[in-house]
């Protein structure tokens, strides 16, 4: 009995204009948004590959270690699956240095490549967004008549002349709208993926099909969703014209109207102005790692106080030879970052000044010590303090669009892209892990004291021994991780429309 | 005419769809006017306190002599935020507010580090705010630009899309025609009622809206603002009226009022959601990128040329005449040229910039957005504007340094070097200072077009309506 309601459901809905317009506008808009977002990709990729390669170059003209400072760059090459999920991946930096004094964070990175800021002003789409728009419309415009529009006709009641369970029309009602919704979902998706496939550019793993099929998975939830609101405004309408009327009201709010209006009228912009006694703190650090330097410096007889310039260019230490001393240094109470660096930069030291070396170096040993346990001070303050500016609001303003199923199906679909914040902020704990890595073989290589750390005469910097460094996007097992608890929100949300739909539906008169 | 427009209006006056269209507009107008009173007194406050502290450079300068005036220039130039943010804020957080005044940059110093040659100020254009920072959702605010393009638009549509059909479908229509009123008085009528029922919730709305901002003594609107206002609530008819022609346009022809909606709701979300975002992204791709490294190649020969050619002048040792002039002109060219491939690095992206608006206007929602940016003094064209007032009053302000060195006898009248320019300190009164303008003319103006694509857009869906009506069979 079931199979022939469905069957009947079906072909009802097969046969329908709305069906042809439905398969026709989302390939439609899917296909010309993927070949859009492809070229985009591809010229993203690009401009990774030429920055990655120029850094690359860029530190093996170095030859002193000291000079690693600002030649040591990562850069965050961009997510293929943000053709289905934009997310952060554009817009957040993705060129971060890797430098000892101080940890690097999604707030410290840059962007590399030739993009014109001003483009900005448009705004970005991708396929999760075309979904988002078009199939929740589609599957209220399938479910709006399915009770109202029987009722109208009279059919509804002839139907249940026969001995069936009320709920078993509304599951084959539901199971066949959700078939048709499927074909358009799934066609276009596969084109895309074809269209991804074909391109050279775009390299998809095993597990990016996966990822692909839990985006797939957060769809229908979202669909169906969409598709019981439609059928919870049929049930409870005598009219379908009234009926019509509500979906798309109820449309309007959800996806277009909430969203928006909620994030307009709570402020969610970081603020850190809020957190400028952190940057004090932090800064009083570095005061204090310079005075220890200058007492370090003044104990040292033989490094003595220097001969000209005053305390401030105590890096030189009359080194005969010496090209320039350099200073590196941030600050930006933006993003609580504040950090200094002084040093030298010898070309070939003279036979008279050689005594002097082991000296400089022995204070290398020290103040590069004494600069990465600042940096850990800096950052036990830091990291929580730019967690509140910034995570926070963000988490905030996400936590306020769940309300509407249009901002759990992006928080999802976002997860399972890896495109989410979490997914972004893997890329930058590698960042740290690898700086960590490089201090650690500075370490053991004894690097910091070492004569090739400020001179170049004696042996030169051997950039090739450093540890590599490597992203790999996290495991699929944590990106469904991430994205579950949107998706049993989505599914929870799901089973109580259905429930509420049955209740009233059997209390309904025909 | 009139008892079909009357018989229309009150017919949706009682519907559900007027009570909860008048409900969704409070909302978003009363949120929007909220919002605009919490920021735009911060927004004043930040551009007074930039204002003041470039204008006092600009008096210290004045009040030390004639030539470090013409050394340093004014401070820099804040953009002065509209007092219409709440209609348009046209990418607010994506353009710079402010055109810097560079210090003058120095050439060469000696071993005691005292400067030998330093050059005189020249403007420069920060880049668009990367937003890198950002890293929470991104959705549009609710401003006047919003609310009509997205949700009038969308409920003009749902006002119309039963219009014929409906009547169709309900037997009414034969009746109606069977009178003696010619189809496109009906037609006419159909249209005025609609414009009107969807106007009238929209006119409350922006009335409270109003209301709350006028009333606030935080903000305040001149009168040219209201005159702003105007516009723009006409250009909000003119913009529904076009959805109103389209409602019309599809119901007259399709026979059920569902399948009239369900084309009408996909032709919107496809001209108006998707439409803007997809275009940009394939103009965005046509012309490649300039980088700054590539601008910065071509200003570095530029910068040896001068020095070839100032050679000789600039390092002879003696303190003449010629020498002066050479140093002078080394000066003011090399700020011009800086100057020059600044603005060139500007317009080449602004060029993207249009190229990228000219071809996402097929999309009546990016028509509107840009009038509503041009008319409320917000957005890339007021960008330009401003940056151009800034270069009128550069211009400016040289030329006063150039009359005002004339005018002392003891000057050698050899511009932007030390030695050959008034030492006199000047009254900062007397200096002219900065005003950032509007002018609705000239906004007008970089309108016309786009004013006149939309009315097209207007008409044309008009007369298809008509066609269509006058054909079709009851």
């Amino acid at each position: 009995m079931l199979r022939t309601l469905i069957g009947r459901e079906l072909l009802d809905n097969l046969m329908t204009f709305r069906f042809a317009a439905a398969v026709f506008i989302t390939l439609l808009l899917v296909v010309a948004n993927t070949l859009v977002l492809l070229k985009d990709y591809e010229q993203r990729l690009t401009a990774y590959n030429k920055a990655a390669q120029e850094s690359h170059q860029e530190l093996r003209e170095e030859k002193i270690y000291a000079r690693y400072a600002g030649a040591l760059v990562v850069h965050r090459p961009p997510n293929p699956l943000s053709i289905f999920n934009l997310g952060l991946d554009k817009q957040v930096g993705n060129k971060i240095e890797v430098y000892h004094a101080f940890v690097p964070t999604i707030w410290d990175a840059e962007k590399h490549g030739a993009d014109n800021p001003f483009l900005n002003l448009f705004t970005s789409i991708d396929i999760v967004l075309v979904f988002q728009g078009v199939l929740s419309l589609l599957a209220l415009i399938f479910a709006y008549d399915a009770l109202a529009g029987e009722r109208e006709r009279g059919t509804l009641r002839l139907v249940l002349t026969h001995p069936i369970q009320r709920g078993y029309i509304l599951f084959a009602k539901y199971i066949s709208a959700m078939l048709c919704l499927l074909v358009p979902l799934l066609i276009s998706l596969l084109l895309s993926i074809i269209l991804l496939t074909t391109s050279t550019t775009v390299a998809l793993r095993a597990d990016d099909f996966l990822r692909i099929g839990g985006i797939v998975l957060t769809s229908l939830l979202y669909v169906s969703l969409f598709y019981l609101i439609g059928l919870c405004i049929s049930a409870m309408t005598r009219r379908t014209s009234t009926a019509l009327m509500l979906c798309m009201f109820v449309w309007g709010v959800l996806v277009l109207v909430y969203p928006n209006l909620i994030l307009t009228a709570v402020e969610i912009t970081p603020k850190p102005d809020a957190k400028i006694s952190v940057y004090n703190q932090i800064k009083q650090m570095w005061e204090e790692l310079e005075r220890e330097k200058k007492q370090f410096i003044r104990n040292d007889a033989i490094l003595g106080p220097p001969s000209r310039g005053g305390e401030d260019m105590d890096a030189g230490f009359g080194l005969e030879g010496v090209e320039y001393t350099f200073w590196q240094g941030e600050d930006k109470p933006s993003i609580l970052l504040y950090f200094h660096q002084t040093g030298l930069y010898a070309g070939k030291i003279k036979a008279e000044s050689e005594p002097q070396v082991p000296r400089v170096q022995n204070y290398y040993s020290f103040y590069n010590r004494e600069t990465i346990n600042t940096v850990e001070r800096t950052w036990l303050v830091r990291k929580p303090a730019l967690k509140t500016i910034y995570v926070q609001p963000a988490n905030l303003g996400r936590m306020l669009l769940r309300f509407s199923p249009v901002g759990l199906y992006d928080t999802a679909t976002e997860a399972w892209a890896g495109t989410d914040l979490e997914g972004i902020q893997d890329f930058f704990s590698t960042v740290q892990r690898h700086r960590r890595a490089v201090v650690d073989y500075f370490y053991d290589k004894k690097i910091f004291e070492s004569r090739q750390w400020f001179a170049a005469d004696k042996g030169t910097a051997d950039w090739d021994a450093l540890p590599q460094f490597s992203f790999q996007r996290s495991d699929t097992g944590i990106n469904a991780k991430r994205a579950l608890p949107d998706m049993l929100l989505l599914l929870t949300m799901n089973v109580i429309l259905f429930t509420v739909i049955v209740l009233i539906f059997i209390k309904s008169e025909v | 005419m009139w008892h079909i427009t009357k018989r229309e209006i009150y017919d949706n006056l009682n519907s559900l769809r007027f009570a909860l269209t008048a409900v969704l507009l409070l909302a978003l107008m009363v949120t929007n006017a909220v919002k605009h009173l919490r920021e735009q007194p911060k927004r004043v406050q930040r551009y007074q306190d930039a204002v003041t502290e470039s204008s006092d450079r600009l008096t210290a300068h004045a009040d030390d002599s004639l030539y470090k005036l013409a050394q340093y220039g004014p401070g820099n130039f804040y953009k002065k935020p509209s007092s219409l943010h709440f209609c348009a804020n046209g990418g607010e957080l994506v353009l710079p507010d402010t055109v810097k005044v560079d210090d003058p940059p120095v050439f060469m110093t000696d071993a005691e580090g005292n400067r030998l040659l330093e050059g005189i100020w020249s403007l420069s254009y920060p880049d668009a705010n990367l937003q890198n920072k950002n890293v929470g959702p991104n959705v549009s605010q609710v401003d006047w630009a919003f609310i009509i393009g997205y949700i009038l638009s969308l409920i003009a549509l749902w006002f119309t899309f039963d219009a014929f059909s409906g009547e169709r479908e309900q037997g009414t229509l034969r009746l109606m025609l069977a009178n003696s009123i010619p189809r496109h008085t009906v037609l006419i009528g159909k249209f005025l009622g609609a414009l009107l029922s969807v106007s009238i919730p929209f006119a409350l709305a922006v009335l409270v809206n109003l209301l709350l901002i006028s009333t606030a003594n935080t903000v305040h609107l001149t009168p040219e603002a209201w005159g702003r206002l105007g516009i723009i609530f006409c250009l909000a008819l003119l913009y529904t009226s076009l959805f109103v022609a389209l409602g019309l346009l599809v119901s007259a022809r399709v026979q059920q009022s569902a399948v009239s909606l369900m084309i009408l709701l996909l032709t919107w979300v496809t001209f108006v959601v998707f439409m803007p975002s997809t275009l940009a992204s394939i103009a965005s791709s046509f012309s490649p990128a300039m980088s700054f490294d590539e601008f910065w190649q071509q200003r570095n020969p530029i910068q040896e040329n001068l020095w070839e050619k100032y050679k000789e002048g600039l390092w002879s040792s003696e303190l003449d005449d010629w020498k002066l002039r050479a140093k002078s002109e080394f000066y003011t060219e090399n700020a011009e040229r800086e100057e020059r491939r600044q603005e060139e690095q500007l317009k080449y992206r602004a060029s993207q910039v249009h190229r990228a608006r000219a071809i996402t206007s097929i999309s009546p929602a990016t028509l509107l957005q840009h009038l509503m940016e041009g008319f409320a003094g917000t957005g890339f064209e007021r960008h330009l504007q401003f940056v151009e007032n800034t270069q009128r009053y550069a211009r400016q302000l040289r030329e006063f340094v150039a009359d005002t060195d004339r005018a002392d006898p003891e000057s050698l009248h050899i511009l932007a070097v030390r030695e050959g320019m008034s030492q006199k300190p000047i009254s900062p009164e007397s200096v002219p200072r900065f005003e950032d303008t509007l002018n609705l003319s000239r906004d007008f103006n970089t309108a016309a077009t786009e004013l006149l694509l939309l009315t097209l857009f207007v008409l044309v869906l008009l007369s298809g309506a008509y066609l269509a009506f006058v054909r079709v069979e009851v």
